[in-house]
């Protein structure tokens, strides 16, 4: 769910674009150094963006009989890591805002902040601790869909509840009510997501074991098991 | 293609520079979110479908419906507003109908903006503009290549999902799933064999690193350039005036 254009009052749209800053331009930093050192690295970069926009166009049946569209974080930073995910995601959101009218020009920092930032990083994190506790491939790639899923929107709500406090509860009361209506309804979307990442890490891992190898996803030998 | 895209390339504003359609929609932009929402909001939006459906000739149809889904969103958030909540429970707010306006009215005009720089402007005449900027030009580099293989990798999609539905791959919930999985799948596999496949084609033309593409010049001065501030001015103008006469009534 992304933020529309002129959702936001103007100070809380440029203070959510002066927080995703430092972010942004840390992995537009490391992605230039990536590029530099391995110039071939600039075409599959290329094909990672193109891939994470249409992840997140494609309809995923949802639990209601309607269809939902993923976010593609927690796959993004699962394959290409946070700080590339980081940009990727923010030139995907600038795209989506200018093709799609899905967010906007003024909103791209709160909505990069959310689904650029703090989604990869808790994707990757849930995903980087199932792991190292023994949860198997699958199983960590499901925490970090459903993580990067959930606590983007969470994020989305915070971001709301902070710019139109209600007039009773205050930040609280407002975070119930954006809360409700966007992150609880995303739960089972969450769910949905997990369940779609794991299926299509399952397909990757026997068609495309070498592209896993390589983005140090899967080690020499995982391939099979 | 998609429909802004496509209708990006097909406008009459196609030749005028970026950067003064940038004007001219920021300058609404500016208008729509920094005047008061009351006149300000409905005067802005009329300005600005006056200038794309009028003097752009964006299609209307197009226009309209590209302004569907952020119409969506902002009118399910704007619902929150009509409710508080506290300690006791639910209960209808007070002046949350006046608030849900003031919003929904500012979303509006500021949509209309962002649809009238995107539908009056191709993202292939913006990226190599940015690319040419110091600090910019890896990123904008690496956008402009995600916007030329976006529209082969949507193509793909598209063939993907046509031939899924003439396996009867939509039929059933477990068949959906499988497809969306597999069309998901299909995406990657064929996105990373083309970015090896250029790969290799480039390097045999000795790649050296840069991407860069020669961009038709258009001039940055002239008449239009000199007009683009006007709506946003004539905005501004119009919404202070009618604020100060009904202050004075």
């Amino acid at each position: 769910m992304h933020i529309a254009e002129g959702f936001l009052p103007p100070l809380h749209a440029a203070g959510w674009t002066v927080a995703a800053a430092p972010f942004v331009v840390h992995g537009v930093v490391r992605l230039n150094r990536q590029i530099r050192e391995n110039p071939e690295a600039k075409l599959l970069v290329g094909a990672s963006g193109a891939f994470c926009f249409v992840l997140s166009a494609l309809k995923i049946p949802s639990v209601t009989g309607s269809c939902s569209h993923p976010t593609g974080t927690g796959l993004g930073a699962i394959l290409f890591r946070p700080p590339v995910m980081t940009v990727l995601g923010t030139i995907t959101l600038l795209f989506q805002a200018l093709l799609l009218a899905h967010g906007g020009l003024t909103t791209l920092g709160a909505n990069a902040f959310s689904m650029a930032v703090v989604g990869p990083w808790a994707g990757y994190g849930a995903y980087a601790l199932v792991r190292r506790m023994g949860g198997g491939l699958l199983g960590s790639v499901f925490a970090g869909a459903f993580a990067a899923d959930l606590v983007t929107y969470c994020v989305t709500s915070a971001q709301l509840a902070l710019a139109f406090p209600d007039p009773a509860g205050g930040f609280t009361g407002a975070l119930s009510k954006f809360g409700a209506i966007f992150a609880v309804t995303q739960i089972p979307l969450a769910v949905s997501e997990g369940l779609l990442t794991v299926l299509i890490v399952r397909l990757l891992r026997s068609t495309s074991a070498a592209e896993l190898i390589r983005l140090r996803v899967l080690k020499e030998g995982q391939a099979a098991s | 293609m998609l429909a802004i895209d496509a209708a990006a390339y097909r406008s009459p504003w196609r030749r005028r520079h970026p950067a003064a359609k940038a004007v001219l929609a920021g300058g609404l932009l500016l208008s729509a979110l920094l005047l008061p929402p009351w006149p300000g909001a409905p005067i802005t939006a009329a300005i600005t479908l006056l200038v794309a459906l009028g003097w752009a000739r964006v299609p209307p149809r197009a226009f309209l419906r590209s302004a569907r889904a952020p119409l969506a969103f902002i009118v399910t958030g704007s619902v929150t507003f009509l409710v508080s909540v506290d300690a006791s429970g639910l209960a209808w707010a007070p002046g949350g109908a006046a608030r849900a306006g003031e919003v929904i009215g500012r979303c509006v005009a500021a949509v209309f903006c962002q649809l009238l720089f995107a539908m009056t402007t191709p993202l292939a005449d913006v990226l190599p503009r940015i690319a040419r900027r110091p600090g910019l030009s890896g990123v904008a580099e690496v956008a402009g290549l995600v916007y030329r293989m976006l529209s082969v990798v949507l193509e793909t999609v598209d063939a993907v999902r046509r031939a899924q539905v003439d396996r009867l791959g939509t039929l059933s919930w477990r068949a959906r799933w499988r497809s969306v999985t597999g069309l998901a799948a299909q995406v990657f596999v064929l996105s990373f064999d083309r970015a090896r496949r250029l790969e290799d084609g480039l390097s045999d033309r000795g790649y050296t690193g840069s991407l860069a593409v020669s961009v038709e010049s258009l001039p940055l001065t002239g008449g239009f350039l000199a007009v683009a501030p006007l709506p946003g001015l004539v905005s501004a103008g119009l919404t202070l005036m009618l604020t100060s006469a009904s202050a004075f009534v």
